[in-house]
């Protein structure tokens, strides 16, 4: 029987705790944890900080000229 | 008895203003969904070809828009299907096993590469803007679009689920392993592969 290790299960559920979608149980647990391990919690605030960089690098915004053309596809009032 | 050329015509008035305002909505969401579109594909120009076949075939078939209901959404789900049926499906999903690490592995590969131990935001800021985006246009497209509908249009899984037609639960395995794809592509980008 493997001996339960507790950074491991921390970081099975990154994912579902930053997307608050843990149990109330789950995210209590993951709480306890993190607020004891230095480990787990640097690499939490590590991945919640890449969300919001990928977010911001991944925004390009659509020429105004494009918008125009979206425009002009409506139909026109007679 | 029949309608009153009277009646046809407040009709004809009601339809008029009922779809000016849907096109209305529609454009104000234009920046938005313009910047999931962007990351749905590999060019700006694709993004915008997608764009314009989107909102032409919306403003053609408005009348089936609930209104009240999620109209980004809406047009998104257009979008995707348009997407699709341009013949990006073509392109087979690589077999993507064999890429996938555990979720500290980022973070890990970037501390261990760098002499000190720095804290998380020193580890983030070796990550530039280019290697994020070229790692998202790299993961394979199934998994791509999940991230970009979440992570990038703030889509909830049950509308992401709904927007691409496919189960939420599948939208959840999609997300988790495309976000460690993103990773790995990342750590390879930034500090090489293994």
């Amino acid at each position: 029987m493997a001996t339960f290790d507790p950074c491991a299960w921390c970081e099975e559920i990154l994912q579902p705790y930053l997307d608050r979608a843990l149990t109330e149980r789950e995210r209590a647990e993951a709480q306890a944890h993190l607020d004891s391990c230095r480990y787990c919690a640097k690499r939490y605030r590590f991945e919640e900080g890449l969300r919001q960089f990928v977010r911001m690098a991944a925004i390009e915004d659509m020429d105004p000229e494009l918008k125009h053309r979206l425009a002009s596809l409506r139909t026109p009032l007679l | 008895m029949g309608e009153t050329p009277d009646t046809q015509g407040r009709q004809l008035a009601v339809e008029a203003r009922d779809r000016v305002r849907f096109e209305e909505e529609a454009l104000q969401l234009a920046d938005q969904v313009y910047r999931v579109a962007r990351r749905l594909v590999h060019s700006k120009e694709e993004a915008e070809d997608l764009m314009q076949e989107t909102y032409a075939r919306a403003f053609r078939s408005w009348r089936s828009y609930t209104p009240g209901t999620n109209l980004r959404a809406w047009l998104l789900r257009i979008l995707t299907n348009l997407n699709i049926d341009r013949g990006r499906r073509q392109q087979r999903a690589p077999d993507t096993t064999h890429l996938e690490e555990s979720d500290y592995f980022l973070y890990n590969r970037l501390e261990d590469d760098s002499s000190d131990s720095p804290d998380e935001e020193r580890v983030l800021e070796r990550l530039s803007q280019d290697s994020i985006v070229d790692a998202l246009a790299a993961v394979p497209h199934d998994f791509r679009d999940v991230i970009v509908l979440v992570d990038i249009g703030d889509f909830s899984y049950q509308e992401a689920a709904q927007i691409l037609d496919i189960p939420v639960g599948t939208v959840m395995s999609r997300l988790h392993r495309g976000r460690r794809i993103l990773k790995r592509h990342l750590a390879e980008a930034t500090v090489g592969g293994d």
